[in-house]
């Protein structure tokens, strides 16, 4: 008799780009084991506090305890310091959440996207014991090397060279931003069969800095809780079923 | 594929098409030579590019030499990009069993009764075909070359847009790939002339 293995690849992709004062974290709907699809909506991407949003990918059972883990934390720090835990807490927090199952680990990447202390989007993204980097992009999941050569073409201008007298800008405007997370994904749903069926893509702003054309977008609903400032929106899109 | 490294790419544009490889030749890890060209030309407005085992995409271009040698002389007359495509899938599925390590990538231009139009074709260690209509990638990178083309290219441009798509998908392709990079060629061929570029790349 074969072995009990406790991990499955439940596939779909999640990604996630910092702007200066602003942060996106985006993820497809699609849950799927092998070739068969599970649902076609099963949230990646989850609201952790009004300036956080954690997007997990990998093995799904994994993903959404260890968000419900990370989800509890958050509100016994509510309880003992009368506020939100800061971004690069959280951040430190997930490692050592991680790594405390080192040697019988939750299979998932993670990316933590949101607003810092300082008011600029930050990006975090780790691997499944809790090295983690703080980044301007960053996809991870099964389209993982569709996706991110693209990033670095687009967000990083990697090969490319600015006009004489001209530089690169170090973080693009928001519908920039959106755009090209849309685009990422339609091209991941084309060529890879375990992504697809819906896109869901949280934006996290910063303290008074305005809806930076976010009015503009279709579709757009707003998530925010507290009155600390920032603001929190998600946008939803279709993606192709097949 | 692993054992040499090396990628392939090409692409369909208004009246030209373009195909483009890295230059590294690798023994798994270990950098070799940056000047390994994988991409030959078949007539003056057909290109093969061969990505997989080195010793294999030297064996078979002298073996595609001989056999479109043999067509020239009996039908005194060029071979077609899409007579050529088919001749490779014949030549490697001889090998069914016991094949070539090598995924082929055909660029070129075919003649029709009103000029010429764009053909691009791709096919596996076996020689099963894939006639695209707008873009092909082979070796290492093939996944990454597939992100940005699908995210990079578009319908109907011209030579000086086509190579700068083709040539940003392969550089960036290569760059997250362990096994390709170390330089690219890239081949614009346009109707009445064809254009060859050798682009720096990183050397990591």
């Amino acid at each position: 008799m074969s072995s009990f293995n406790p991990y499955t690849q439940n596939g779909g992709t999640i990604l996630a780009i910092a702007g200066a004062d602003f942060s996106v974290v985006a993820g497809d709907t699609r849950q799927s084991e092998g070739y068969n699809i599970q649902t076609r909506y099963a949230p990646k991407v989850f609201r952790l506090t009004d300036r956080a949003v954690l997007a997990v990918n990998g093995f799904a059972a994994d993903g959404n305890m260890f968000v419900k883990k990370v989800k509890q934390r958050l509100e016994w720090y509510r309880h003992a310091h009368a506020k939100d835990m800061p971004l690069r807490s959280i951040a430190r927090l997930i490692q050592t959440m991680l790594y405390s199952r080192r040697f019988f680990p939750y299979y998932v990447y993670n990316i933590l996207g949101g607003i810092e202390e300082d008011g600029s989007g930050a990006v975090y993204s780790f691997d499944p014991v809790g090295s983690y980097e703080r980044e301007t992009c960053r996809a991870a999941g099964p389209a993982q090397s569709l996706l991110q050569p693209f990033l670095d073409n687009q967000i990083y201008f990697k090969n490319q060279q600015p006009a004489p007298g001209m530089s690169h800008p170090t973080h693009l405007p928001l519908q920039a931003v959106l755009a090209l997370v849309i685009d990422s994904f339609t091209s991941a749903t084309e060529r890879h069969i375990e992504v697809g069926d819906g896109l869901e893509m949280y934006i996290i702003l910063g303290k008074g800095r305005g809806l930076q054309g976010l009015e503009g977008v279709k579709g757009v609903q707003e998530l925010t809780i507290s009155e600390d400032g920032e603001r929190i929106f998600v946008v939803r899109r279709e993606l192709k079923k097949d | 594929m692993e054992y040499n490294g090396g990628s392939v790419i090409a692409m369909v544009g208004k009246d030209c098409v373009a195909i483009a490889s890295d230059l590294r030749f690798g023994n798994q890890a270990l950098g070799i030579a940056s000047n390994f060209q994988r991409i030959f030309p078949v007539t003056d407005r057909t290109y093969v590019g061969l990505a997989g085992l080195g010793t294999d995409v030297t064996t078979l271009r002298e073996r595609f030499r001989y056999r479109v040698n043999m067509y020239t002389i009996k039908e005194e007359r060029d071979i077609e990009p899409q007579t050529f495509a088919h001749l490779v899938s014949s030549t490697l599925y001889e090998h069914r069993f016991g094949p070539y390590f090598v995924e082929p990538v055909i660029a070129g231009l075919e003649n029709t009764s009103s000029g010429s139009k764009p053909f691009i074709a791709a096919a596996d260690l076996i020689g099963c075909l894939n006639f695209a209509k707008d873009f092909v990638v082979a070796g290492t990178a093939s996944s990454k070359l597939y992100g940005l083309a699908e995210g990079l290219w578009e319908p109907d441009l011209g030579p000086e847009d086509l190579f700068e798509t083709i040539s940003q998908t392969l550089l960036n392709g290569v760059d997250r790939d362990a096994f390709s990079g170390w330089g690219a060629v890239v081949h614009v061929i346009t109707k009445d002339r064809v254009v060859t570029r050798t682009l720096k790349g990183r050397m990591d």
